[in-house]
């Protein structure tokens, strides 16, 4: 059974860690953000008002949000592109575009 | 920039997309269909199954099929209490997104109409002569468009043809691929052939009420879980917590121990759109996914979006008024079943919970034979069952 143990076998004993699965897909980066952050201070207000995790975070399967040091940081690289937080985001606060140039994820199964 | 002209241009190669295009180029226009990923299919998420005569209907019978839908197993799950559901079925296929979405883009490709890939359509102006297509490779000048953009339909609200979708109608996915030989799939799941597959849909309570798949590929085995994003956003439950308890609760883990995982993907599911929004404006025309045309009571995205697509490419070959073409599409029996159902869809994304737990639990007074149980547990959610049964009654076809 172990013959065909891929690069991420998967242990019925534990949780996976979320790296892990996004270490799964196929990413091309594109320079420009297709993810941005219309105001920051809006999201200042916003942790104030919803708490950890906000609801971007919250709706984010691939931990793209991270609210540090009064600062929401976002790598947007890391983006499965279905586009909850835009949708979740209380204050219309995300601008969403698609990555240029057939960039971004790149699905085997989808 | 370079301009270039086409009779109709089609946003998207899914099943929306490529169904339009081709109705569209077997009737003769010179069509473009413009897709964002570096193939089609690369940017979409579906569990994925098919009822094999709607896809085949409209695009041949050489169907990449994973494997045929044997037996079909509903669960309904609130803890260690569960109704399990077991039964065999037919006409039903699962595929693979990637391989599903290169071949109804290539039967479109057969019919005459052109698909390019790697191109991220920016904006839709209109002009004099027609409608200008931007791209982030240049301009296309066309006479008419289709949107078949999917789930995320950000042209589509620039546009204000549609508004954007909110936590209180959209569902939020998540899916992981489990990769073994074609074999072990079969073993594992005790099927009795190579070919043969196996289809779970879950309706559990966890954090959060929340539906749930697992999906018999060849070679892998697909699971995913979904959730109310308001819930989502309310409990803090983030997806991929999500599907690890969805797991654990279906005993999923032992059931792909030594597995490995291949793909971890997500998908928002819009619970609401067409006819709460606009389908169409003057030349130009969505379907699938953009204007809601997903099923969640049957789980059928793909047979809906391909109906409306077929739809959409007969309005763009004659140039049909939006209001004709949105009666064509209230008159499809496939899209009447999910517009006529959107009432009760938002009634049960906040009442299904109460069914999850009520049904295991008529279950297990039935089994101990408690039936003043049942009756004292029926007459005390009997409004609630009786509203949801008024709107049930509202489901055409």
């Amino acid at each position: 059974m172990d013959n065909f143990k891929g690069p991420h076998p998967f242990n019925a004993g534990e949780k996976m860690k979320l790296e892990e699965k996004l270490y799964t897909l196929r990413y091309k980066r594109d320079e420009e953000p297709h993810l941005i952050i219309k105001n920051q201070e809006t999201c200042k207000r916003c942790t104030e008002k919803y708490g950890v995790p906000e609801p971007c975070l919250a709706v984010c399967p691939a931990n793209v949000y991270n609210y540090t040091e009064g600062k929401m940081v976002v790598a947007y690289e890391n983006c499965v592109e279905c586009g909850a937080c835009r949708i979740a985001c209380p204050f219309d606060n995300i601008i969403w575009k698609y990555p240029r140039y057939g960039l971004g994820i790149a699905l085997r199964y989808g | 920039m370079r301009t270039v002209e086409f009779d109709a241009v089609v946003v998207g190669t899914g099943p929306a997309g490529s169904a339009s295009a081709l109705v569209a180029a077997k009737k003769g226009l010179k069509v473009l269909v413009i897709e964002r990923g570096p193939e089609p299919g690369s940017k979409t998420v579906s569990g994925a199954m098919i009822r094999i005569d709607e896809v085949g209907k409209v695009f041949g019978t050489d169907i990449p099929i994973e494997r045929q839908v044997k037996r079909f197993k509903v669960i309904i799950a609130n803890g260690g209490d569960r109704v399990n559901l077991d039964f065999p079925v037919s006409g039903l296929g699962t595929v693979g997104r990637r391989k599903f979405d290169a071949w109804m883009s290539s039967k479109a490709e057969a019919a005459g109409a052109v698909v390019i890939t790697k191109t991220s359509v920016t904006g839709i102006k209109r002009t004099e002569g027609g409608i200008k297509v931007l791209t982030d490779r240049g301009e296309i000048s066309t006479g008419r468009v289709v949107l078949a953009e999917g789930a995320n339909p950000i042209l589509s609200m620039s546009l204000r043809i549609r508004d954007d979708l909110t936590p209180e109608d959209a569902v939020q996915t998540a899916k992981e691929v489990y990769s073994m030989p074609q074999t072990e799939v079969t073993k594992r799941m005790g099927l009795s052939a190579d070919t043969d597959g196996e289809v779970w849909r879950v309706i559990y309570v966890n954090k959060t009420f929340g539906a749930g798949f697992l999906y018999t590929y060849k070679d892998a085995i697909a699971i995913g879980a979904g959730a109310p994003m308001k819930s989502m956003i309310e409990k803090k439950y983030q997806p991929n917590v999500m599907i690890e308890d969805f797991k654990e609760d279906l005993g999923l883990k032992q059931l792909l121990s030594g597995t490995s995982l291949r793909e971890y993907s997500a998908k928002i599911i819009p619970e609401s759109g067409f006819p709460y929004c606009k389908a169409g404006i003057d030349n130009v025309y969505l379907a699938g996914d953009a204007i809601g045309l997903v099923n969640p009571l049957t789980f059928d995205g793909i047979g809906p979006a391909i109906a409306s697509g077929v739809i959409a490419g007969n309005a763009v070959a004659e140039g049909w008024d939006p209001r004709k073409y949105e009666e064509a599409l209230k008159y499809d029996p496939l899209i009447k079943s999910v517009i006529s159902s959107r009432k009760l869809v938002k009634q049960l994304l906040s009442t299904g919970e109460k069914y999850v737990t009520l049904l295991p639990e008529i279950m297990k007074r039935w089994a101990s034979g408690d039936l003043y149980g049942i009756r004292e547990l029926v007459s005390e959610n009997a409004w609630t069952i009786l509203k949801d049964l008024t709107l049930l009654m509202q489901v055409r076809k």
